[in-house]
Formats: structure tokens, sequence, C-alpha cells
């Protein structure tokens, strides 16, 4: 094949295949999350749908890889020369290391969901900085850069992740606050959700086992639905679920968070405003973005009844910030060292360098305020979501606005 | 204020986040140690936000912020401040690794984790077995056997990790001191020097003087020079040259092929690639920069006043900017040079300069000047006439081999090389960089995964069966989902080690087959996940 073809191969292989196999699959397995409350049989749909988000999963990792290989043979070299590439590759390394973690190791399937919808947005910015196949500068091309860029690569696709866990934390924490302010307020009569809430105020860690069982005990406990003839209880509990349900979503102010979200990815994409080459064409970018933002978190929205509990969520951006925490910090210290061999100084304070320092910062605050007792629970969420805003920030302003000596990235 | 504000974690962060924004200010201002021109240009209103902007940046040192004495204080603020956190750290932790011992209790309590076999085996045996299980997996142990009036019940209490991840902690923090005398050393014992070399020409020896600019620390003396000689014998440069390939126009190839005679020994050749450097003797040689090199020969009257190899440098456009300067000629000549190195000719045979960098059609484009140059008066660099003082006679273009005469002169451009700028750099802080980075890396690995635990394995016999009843609880500090399952494979081993009968439980919820998620499950109730086990714990503490 051809160079040309196989150029041609890896485009299609991105976009539509993987773009769309990963939306799919977030949507299949976002469907099965809320197939949990529902009848046995609802359920069963449920964990046939997961086992296709699974195969839809699979299957677009597969072609993201071979994408990545065939673009890798089109332009005889390794994918990380350009901000396409690196994008794509951080998505790459976000949706595998975030499925393999929440599948195997934490076994938290039901989450496979999200960390797609993450994968898909981040692949889809991707492609406004769509770039053909080219070789590389001859000073890229030593074996310092596949360690440099994929270790800063791979940390930024789990600190993408670690975003995700960090948002749903807040939205679940928000939710769940709203309805036990709902429920303790004086005189409101509200009974909505009276036994799903415990002892939230206490940060929902402590509380009572309540008994209406039914939406989680698993299958164990579902046995008794029966073949489809409910039972008058099961009926009230099912009522009372839903009323739970919605009540939260009401948590969660919808315009709010829409705004928010809107103003929040606007502290990052205002670089695609400044940067291009007509306003217009900035504008369609700005607003692509922050719409698509703006509609995965109302999405997210939908989802909160569905979420795990506030307590796995923080140890899932815990954990997974630790981990991408380390990786930067070696890829930090190794592009220190190709400066000093290559520019003759560790270094400079050159854009990316300084961007990476503030993004280290950053994250050393989030897993400070962890380890010193100080921040916990929502403080935490807000500076790990801040400190991927920093990530995002200087990721895209020393690539486009200001130019420096990691200027190799073809815009 | 004090020694207490500096202490504390808050003050530690104002501090960081004041770092920050000075670098975001360095980031958006041109620095002048970096690029110097750059910021002459908006001192003078040429670019940039304006005149006024600038005194205002000047006043407050935007232009220079990582030699501010703002940002030093900052900075020295911060390592007081890290000073005063560690300090107490430290003693406590020196206290806590030479005192500690791990408890002995009285009865287990609620732990995180619990598991009981049953087994043959007489307590003070499974004490023995567990004694040696848990030392063989490095944990610091304290026996503890049956006393008249002790209510402690014989037992083994045992604890670890308890250096690991605070020690990690503080030999993280420690490496920023490292850091810290790395970089002052630095800036006392480096040298940093530039050359610039033409192909094939005399080379240059390493003294003080031999250099085109010159920063040697504090420390360095101008002593402390080898005196090896660089020669470059060539130089490769290439590029992608098909204007329809993807990367059109990109360098492939930028390599030097010099000779080195070290102070001591016998001349060798090397190569300098942009991420190969040379070592000699300790001394670093980077590449830095290059252009072409055309010789311009210029006679006045039949007698040669310049002779030499220029070294002009790439001006955006695709050119090469230089200069000769001939104070010989009387009076004084000066040429402003314009090197195309592809300007091809088209039908007519006038050339075309495009911005193409190989030399395939090189075109010496120049314009002549006589008067003053002024040397010595002003400050100009070789590259650049200062006019002021000088007269043009015109412009002319010549093809290599070519020459042309104006007026009196006749120049002649008969010989095209390259030139290589060279960094030559001596940096004995290196080797402290990378200790600083292995111990800020260790530790951080340390501070984040290793967790304190203790566990205690109480064996009593039972009065009902005659069995002994082996009980194994514990908590985890941190981490308690690594702990569980550590926990499993001590009780697994103790077990086959006292013939005792245990099983590990049967899987985690997630195992399940039909993993329906606890999603749904009220906010406040205690994980499901732990109800299957739960029953096990109350028998362990009962």
């Amino acid at each position: 094949m051809s160079q040309d073809q196989l150029a041609e191969l890896s485009r299609l292989l991105y976009s539509p295949t993987t773009l769309l196999l990963y939306i799919s699959a977030a949507f299949v397995y976002l469907y099965a999350l809320t197939t949990t409350v529902g009848r046995r049989e609802e359920r069963e749909r449920g964990v046939r749908a997961r086992r296709v988000g699974g195969v839809l999963a699979v299957l677009g990792i597969t072609a993201h890889v071979a994408h990545e290989i065939a673009r890798g043979l089109a332009q005889d070299r390794l994918p990380l020369g350009n901000m396409f590439e690196v994008t794509s590759l951080m998505a790459l390394v976000g949706v595998v290391v975030g499925l393999s973690y929440l599948q195997f190791s934490r076994r938290r399937p039901e989450l496979n969901g999200f960390v797609l919808l993450g994968g898909s947005l981040v692949l889809s910015m991707a492609m406004l900085m769509y770039s053909e196949p080219g070789p590389l500068m001859p000073i890229l091309d030593t074996w310092w850069r596949p360690f440099h860029v994929s270790l800063l690569v791979g940390a930024m696709g789990i600190f993408a992740a670690a975003f995700v866990f960090n948002s749903l934390y807040l939205l679940r924490d928000t939710a769940e606050r709203a309805v036990a302010a709902e429920r303790s307020r004086p005189g409101s009569g509200s009974t909505v959700g009276a036994a799903y809430i415990g002892d939230v105020a206490d940060g929902g860690s402590a509380g009572t086992q309540v008994d209406a069982d039914a939406a989680d005990a698993g299958p164990e406990a579902g046995q008794h639905d029966g073949d489809g003839d409910h039972d008058p209880d099961e009926e009230q509990e099912r009522t009372e679920l839903l009323a739970y349900h919605a009540a939260l979503r009401r948590g969660v102010p919808a315009v709010k968070l829409a705004v928010g979200t809107f103003l929040g990815t606007a502290l990052v994409s205002w670089v695609w405003l400044v940067s291009a080459d007509t306003l217009a064409a900035g504008m369609t970018r700005f607003l692509t973005v922050n719409l698509t933002m703006v509609a995965a978190a109302l999405i997210a929205r939908w989802f909160v009844p569905f979420l795990p509990s506030t307590a796995t969520m923080d140890g899932l951006a815990h954990r997974t910030t630790a981990f991408a925490f380390v990786m930067w910090t070696v890829g930090v210290i190794a592009g220190a060292m190709w400066a000093e061999v290559s520019w003759g100084r560790f270094w400079g304070w050159d854009p990316k360098e300084t961007g990476s320092f503030l993004t280290w910062i950053a994250y050393a605050g989030y897993l400070h305020a962890r380890a010193t007792r100080g921040v916990k629970g929502r403080g935490a969420a807000w500076i790990g979501v801040a400190a991927f805003i920093v990530l995002m920030g200087t990721y895209l302003i020393a690539n486009y606005v200001i130019v420096g000596l990691h200027s190799y990235a073809d815009l | 204020m004090g020694w207490r504000w500096l202490s504390r974690m808050r003050t530690a962060l104002y501090l960081l986040a004041a770092l920050a924004v000075m670098s975001i200010i360095a980031t958006a201002v041109p620095q002048e140690p970096n690029v110097p021109s750059t910021v002459a240009a908006w001192r003078a209103g040429e670019e940039g936000p304006g005149v006024l902007v600038s005194q205002a940046l000047d006043a407050i040192g935007a232009y220079d912020v990582y030699g501010s004495g703002l940002f030093l204080a900052v900075l020295l603020a911060l390592y007081i401040s890290l000073t005063a956190c560690l300090i107490p750290r430290i003693k406590a932790w020196v206290r806590l690794v030479r005192h500690s011992r791990p408890p002995v209790v009285r009865h287990l309590g609620a732990q995180n984790a619990s598991e009981t076999f049953t087994t043959e085996s007489r307590p003070e045996v499974v004490h023995d077995r567990a004694q040696e299980v848990l030392e063989r997996r490095r944990w610091r142990l304290r026996r503890h056997d049956d006393e008249e009036g002790d209510k402690r019940p014989a037992q083994v209490a045992a604890e670890k990790g308890l250096w690991a991840r605070e020690g990690g902690s503080l030999i993280f923090h420690l490496s920023f001191y490292v850091l810290l005398a790395a970089i002052v050393a630095g800036q006392l014992l480096t040298f940093e020097g530039q050359r610039g070399l033409v192909e094939g020409d005399a080379g240059f020896r390493d003294t003080a003087v031999s250099y085109w600019s010159y920063n040697p620390g504090r420390f360095f003396g101008e002593g402390d020079h080898d005196g090896w000689r660089l020669e470059l014998e060539r130089f490769h440069v290439d590029w992608i040259r098909d204007p329809l390939a993807p990367g059109a126009g990109q360098p492939t190839e930028f390599r030097s092929e010099v000779r080195v005679t070290p102070a001591e020994g016998e001349p060798f050749d090397a190569v300098i690639d942009s991420n190969r450097p040379l070592n000699v003797d300790g001394t670093r040689i980077t590449q830095l920069d290059w252009g072409y090199a055309p010789r311009v020969v210029v006679e006045v009257d039949g007698e040669v006043v310049h002779d030499t190899f220029l070294t002009p440098t790439l001006a955006t456009g695709g050119f090469f900017r230089g200069a000769v300067k001939a104070p010989a000629a009387d009076p004084d000549l000066g040429l402003d040079i314009f090197l195309y190195p592809f300007a091809p000719d088209d039908e007519d045979g006038t050339p075309i300069p495009t911005g193409a960098p190989w030399a395939d059609a090189p075109l010496l484009v120049f314009e002549q000047y006589r008067g003053d140059l002024r040397l010595g008066a002003t400050q100009q660099t070789i590259n650049q006439l200062d006019t002021d003082a000088l007269e043009s006679e015109g412009f002319a273009a010549l093809r290599l081999g070519q020459s042309i005469e104006i007026g009196d002169a006749t120049i002649t451009f008969p010989e095209l090389r390259h030139w290589v700028g060279y960094q030559v750099s001596s940096r004995p802080q290196v080797p402290f960089l990378l200790l600083a980075a292995a111990m800020l890396l260790g530790g951080l690995l340390a501070s984040l995964y290793a967790y304190r635990r203790r566990l205690w394995v109480l064996a009593t016999v039972d009065e009902v069966t005659g069995r002994t009843l082996v009980t194994v609880a514990g908590r985890a500090f941190q981490r308690p989902e690594a702990f569980e399952q550590e926990l499993e494979d001590v009780v697994e081993e103790l077990s086959e080690a006292t013939g005792g009968q245990w099983q590990r439980p049967a899987g985690r919820p997630g195992d399940r087959d039909d993993p329906f998620p606890p999603s749904a499950r009220p906010p406040a109730a205690p994980p499901a996940e732990r109800s299957d086990r739960s029953d096990r714990t109350e028998v362990a503490t009962r």
C-alpha cells in the first residue's frame, strides 16, 4: 500500500470509524446505567447493553490503534509529532487506561460510559487540529521524544479521566446536598427520597441502610420480582425511587450548570478565538467546543441518579490524579534531561516549560490538599477541576498563542 | 506575620500562587535575557503594547522576571516556609522511627479488615508461625505472651509502612534544597560561550578570548579552560525539497563533522548532531545556529581590502543577512549583504529569489556603501552596518564565481560554504540535578503509594471444640483496598503454615457474573459489598 493510501486509511479509521464507535459505545453504556433501577427484564436488557457497549468500545480502541499504526506507517515515524497526533493519543491513553482501570481494577464497569464520553470529546477536539501526516524536524528525531512526549500525553489522558470523575463527583454531591436540604427544610412537606437520604450531612459515608434495597441488591435480591406481575409494594418502591431520581436531577439546576460549563470551558477555549485567522473561524471553534461541553454536562446531569456514591468517585479521582501526577513528573524530568542534552540547559522558562510547571503546581496543590486534611470532598474536587483548566489552558496557549522553542506543532 | 505565619501551609500556597503568576507574566512578556531584541523593540514602541505600557512593565521588572528582586524574594520566602514546615516534621519522623512499636491490644475492636480460621495447632505455635510469616514479609513485630494479671491476650502485633510514606514525603521536599543548591552552584561554576566556525577554516582554541559571546560563572576563572581546539570539517544540512511532499521545506538533517584536538592527546574526528552534543574533557559542545558563509573579496584600486567568509544569519523571508566592513579602504567601504540560497533564473535570465533554503542557485545581493563605518563608535553586530555616516553607491547581484565593479571597488563572490554556531558549556551541576530529580521522584512514589498499616494475630483456644481459633485483623491508615488484599495473603500463608482451614472470600462484588452496579444505592448506605463479609468481622471481634 502506498503512503498516500495509508494516510487516507488512517484518516478514515480516525473519523468517522473510531469517533462513531466511541460515541455509540458511550451511549450504550450510559443507557445500561439507566436500566439498573428497572425491573428484572429491564436489567437484563442492561446487561446485554453493557456487553454491546464493551464490544463497541473494544472495536473503537482497535480502530484507534489501527489509525495510529497506519498513520505511523504513512509518515514513517511515531505519530507523536504535532498537536493532532498528541491529542489523539491522549484520547487513546485516556480511554484504554480509564476503561481497564474501571473494568479490572476498580470493578466499576458502569462508569465506562463517562470515560468513553470524555474520550470522544478529546477525539473531536483533536479533529479541530487535524494535520496531514508528515516527517519530523531532525531535532525531534531521537529516542528522547517518544519517551518524553508519550509520558506527558499519557498523563494528560489520565488527568482527563480524573477530570471526568471530579466533575461527576461534584454533580452527584450537589444533587445529594440539594435533596437533603429540601428534606430538612421545615414545613416543606416533601417526602421525596425520604428513604434514601439517611445522613448526607456528614459526608455521605455513614448512615443506616434503608430497606428499599430493590434497586441495588443485585440479582439475588431481585428474584422476588417474579415474571412481571408486580405486587403493590414493589410498585410503590419504584415510584418512590423514580421520584428520588427526579429530585436528584432537580438538585442540579440545568441553567446554572449550562452557564457554568460554558464559562468554565471559555476559560480555556478563548485561545481559539484569539488565535484563529478570522473571527468567524475562531468563533466557530469556540462555540463548537463550548456547546459540546455544555451538552456533555447536561447529559451527565441526566445520569446523576445512576452515579455511584460520591466516595467512590472521590477515590477514583484521587487515585487517577496521583498516578498521572507521577507520570507527569517523570515526563517533565525527561524533558529537562533532553533539553540539557539538546539545548544545553535543562530549564529555560520556555512557554511549554512554564505551562508544564504550572500544571505540576496545580496538581501538586490538589494532592497536597488531599493529603493534609485541610480540603476534602468538594474543595478537593474543585481544585482538581481547576488544575485541569490549567492543564488544557497552558497546553493550548503554549501551542497557539506564544511561540517558543517547543513550537514544532504543525497547526 | 513571623515564623508561625511562614510555616503555615496556606502561606506556602500563596507563595506558590505568586510564583505561578510571575511565570505567567514572564511567558506573556518577552524576557530580556532570552530575547533582548524583542524587548528593545517593545521599549522603543516598535512592537508590543506601546512605550507607556513598556515603561510600566520596566518599572515592575517584567522584562526580567526571573532575575527580579521580587522573584528572588518570593523564592526565598518559599524556601524559608518549606524549612519552617519541614523541621518539626523531620523531628516527628525521627521520633516515630526511633520509638514506635506496634501496640499490644486488649481486644481487637473494629478494624478495617479481619479474617478468622481454626486450626489444630496450639496458640503458641500459631504465634510462632505468624512471627515467621510476618518477618518474611518485613513487618515490624511485637510478641506478647500471656502474663499473670495482664488483661491483654497473647498476640503478635505488627506494623509496616510506618516510615516510608512520611519519609518519602520528606525526601520529596528535601529534593528542592538539592535542586536549589545545584542551580546556585551552577550559576557560580559554569561557563557558557558561543563561537561560530566556517567549514574548513582554522577552527578555534578553547580560551577566554576566542569566544564571540562569553558568560562565565562568578567562580569560573580564565585558567579553567582546557585549551582544546575545534575545527569544522563539513556541515551537512538538508530539507524535504519536493514542494508537494508532506512536510515540504522541513529540515531533515543538521550534522557537523568536526576535528577535535584535546589539550593533551591525539586529535580525533567526531560528529555533532542536534541531539548528540560532543563532550570534550567535560565540556559540552552543542550546535546552536548555522548559515551560509559566502566568501566575499573586495579590491579597491587593485588592493585587497576584504577577503573573508561572512557569517550571515537567516532572516524572515528566507534570505541570509550579513555585512562586509572594510575599514582598510579609503573612505571606508561597507556592503549590506542579502544572500538568497535558491534564486534560479527565469526564461529571460532574471534571477527569481525564492524562500527555499537549499543553495542550488545562490545569489548574493548587496548594497554598497562608502563613508564612515563608525566602527568602535557605535554598538553594532558583525552582520549589521551603521549606515548613518555612509552613502549608498547602489545595488548589485552576483552569482557564485562572478565579480562586479562599482566605482573603484571590485567585489568578487568566489566561494560558498557553511558556518555553524556552537555553544560551549561546562556544567558541573548536572549530576546534582539528577540527584535532585531522583530524590523528587523516589520520594513522590513512596509518599503516594506507601501506606501505613497495623495488624494483630490472636490465637485462642475455643472452649467448645478444643480447636484453636485464629483471628487476623488490622487496619490501614491509607489505601484500605490494597491492605485487604495483603491481609488475605498473610492469612492464607499463615493458615497453610499452621494447617488451618481458611478459604479466600469468594470474590468481590464486581466479580459476580452479573455485576449490577450499586449506582442506585441510597447515598448514605454503607457499602453493600462489605455486607456479605460483615458477619465474619463480627465473629472476629466478638
